[in-house]
């Protein structure tokens, strides 16, 4: 048996749970919580472990999807949870605060992992609010002299989940048939 | 491989500006085991002179009258004939294996002068002389049918956006004429100036023809179209050389989105573009220069042709040429073609101009150790 991993990661509330259960074969194992502090006006529940999904393919091989908690005080679970990882699905939530204050803080968490994989960006809850525009984000990562795949999402929908990563199969290998 | 020289061969870049002498000195560096450095020309012993910089015929005339028998190496995006002993050509963007074949050969012509002091004779022409250039003519185990591309896209659709036109050889002018469409002449070029004008002046535009009424609303980036795209398509896929379109300029009101269909600016023109074009390129692309990805689309809201994902990887990597595309992911133009029309309608794509992008040929793909996984993965999120 042949066992991989991608992780999904992003701040509290901007679907990474929904987006594992969109794509997952079993039903998502979440640890989630009452929250009981700041959190809790984002949202009722929150993941303060992981939440784990898992696609299979045939009989001897295995995805397993790992999302990482949101809040920043479980950051000590991100180092541990990307080992071996084969890339980064970011999930940002367009209706936060500071969406691009979002994008780099996780963008400098995740930096080493990045390095030795690839990163996909997904902006959550475009249909709450339209601004910024993907564009935008776009441009806040001009400078860094990469060219990372952002794309609009709704973590609800399969589809848009499954092309996020499409995207990152094809950011490692980009001579992937397919 | 043969055991490096004690002392590096001296190699100076004529003409060429920063980056490329940047981009050569780490070729040299990472890819050379440090066998050749880069320094002035008085102090060198071959030359290398990209003859597309401004000037560059005359630059050759004059490195010739400075120095007639030293080693060159020209480059050059177009074909080059070579009536000169001392003078190799090497097309670009330069295989680097064709480069250090002709270094070394200059080198080896270097040796044997300073041995024998005798004249070198030009005999047959080199084989790095002759005309390099890889082209698109139809190999016999190409394939011209998706591998399975289609499953993103059913076939009916995917002659809609993509056409079914076959690889076409972009050396003769009659197939070459065939590949491009003009964008001014279509529906998709009249929406690009009523946006421009829309920017310009930051106002609603209306864009009145024979085809349903089509309001662009600049505020909130939408199109509103008060027909069926099935009924909108025929308008965009028939040229018509002498329409003159008015654009007028429109209250907020007139743009109320009551009875119409909404679209993101974007994603309208991108469809227009893949509906006109059809598989076939905007006048007057270069088959040969390098194209560049401004950043990824935005692929979740797009009509997604195949291959669209593995192009935008490679363009995002590095700039390719349309034809070293469809070469390196060994796919039909067309799909090439179909992507980059619709990218570049929308400003995400268009040919770089900066000379290092075409000095060096962008090296090849290294499979991933685990292509078979995502092989299967991919099939799997595709429904296979």
């Amino acid at each position: 048996m042949s066992d991989y991993k991608f992780i999904f990661s992003g701040p509290v509330g901007v679907g990474k749970t929904t987006a594992i259960g969109a794509i997952s074969d079993v039903a998502p194992v979440t640890t989630d919580e009452q929250a009981s502090d700041m959190t809790k006006a984002q949202k009722s529940g929150t993941t303060v472990a992981m939440d784990y999904g898992m696609i299979k393919l045939g009989d001897r091989e295995r995805i397993h999807l790992y999302g990482t908690p949101g809040q920043e005080r479980f950051d000590f679970m991100w180092e541990i949870l990307t080992q071996g990882g084969i890339g980064l699905i970011l999930l940002i939530g367009n209706n936060r605060p500071d969406p691009f204050s979002d994008m780099h803080f996780f963008l400098k968490a995740f930096k080493d992992f990045i390095g030795r994989s690839k990163v996909v960006i997904g902006v959550t809850k475009m249909d709450l609010t339209d601004k910024p525009r993907i564009e935008d984000y776009h441009l806040q990562l001009e400078d860094c002299g990469v060219k990372i795949p952002i794309f609009e999402v709704d973590a609800r929908m399969k589809g848009d989940v499954s092309l996020l990563i499409e995207a990152l199969l094809y950011s490692l290998d980009p001579g992937l048939e397919g | 491989m043969s055991k490096a020289p004690l002392t590096p061969v001296r190699l100076a870049a004529v003409g060429m500006d920063q980056r490329q002498r940047n981009a050569l000195r780490m070729l040299f560096t990472t890819q050379c085991n440090n066998r050749y450095v880069l320094m002035e020309e008085d102090s060198s012993e071959i030359c290398i002179l990209d003859l597309d910089v401004f000037g560059g015929e005359r630059l050759w005339e004059e490195f010739r009258e400075r120095h007639p028998d030293r080693p060159l190496i020209l480059v050059s995006l177009k074909p080059g004939e070579i009536a000169d002993a001392h003078t190799l050509f090497v097309q670009k963007p330069i295989p680097v294996n064709q480069l250090i074949a002709a270094i070394e050969q200059q080198r080896r012509l270097l040796s044997t002068r300073n041995k024998t002091c005798s004249q070198v004779e030009s005999g047959a022409p080199h084989p790095i002389a002759k005309n390099n250039h890889q082209t698109a003519t139809p190999q016999p185990g190409k394939k011209n049918t998706p591998r399975r591309a289609a499953s993103l896209m059913s076939a009916s659709k995917e002659k809609i956006f993509v056409g079914t036109s076959p690889d076409i050889d972009p050396k003769d002018p009659a197939q070459l004429t065939k590949v491009y469409y003009k964008p001014d002449h279509y529906l998709q070029g009249i929406i690009q100036q009523a946006l421009n004008q829309a920017v310009r002046y930051n106002k609603n535009i209306a864009i009145e023809g024979p085809w349903p009424a089509i309001i662009l609303d600049i505020e909130k980036h939408k199109i509103w179209v008060s027909a069926e795209e099935r009924q909108l398509r025929p308008y965009c896929t028939v040229p018509d050389a002498t329409l003159e379109v008015p654009l007028r300029i429109i209250e907020v009101d007139e743009a109320s989105p009551i009875g119409r269909r909404e679209f993101p600016i974007q994603a309208f023109l991108w469809q227009l573009a893949l509906w006109a074009s059809r598989g076939r390129l905007p006048h007057g692309t270069d088959l040969f220069q390098p194209i560049y990805l401004r950043r990824w689309p935005n692929f979740t809201r797009l009509v997604m042709t195949p291959y669209a994902l593995a192009i935008a990887a490679l363009w995002a990597e590095q700039p390719r040429s349309l034809i070293g595309t469809a070469e390196t992911l060994d796919i039909p133009q067309r799909y090439v073609f179909a992507f980059y029309s619709a990218a570049h309608a929308i400003q995400l794509a268009g040919e770089t101009r900066r000379a290092v992008d075409t000095l060096i040929e962008p090296p090849a793909v290294k499979p991933s150790q685990n292509r078979g996984l995502f092989g299967r993965l991919l099939n799997r999120l595709r429904g296979g």
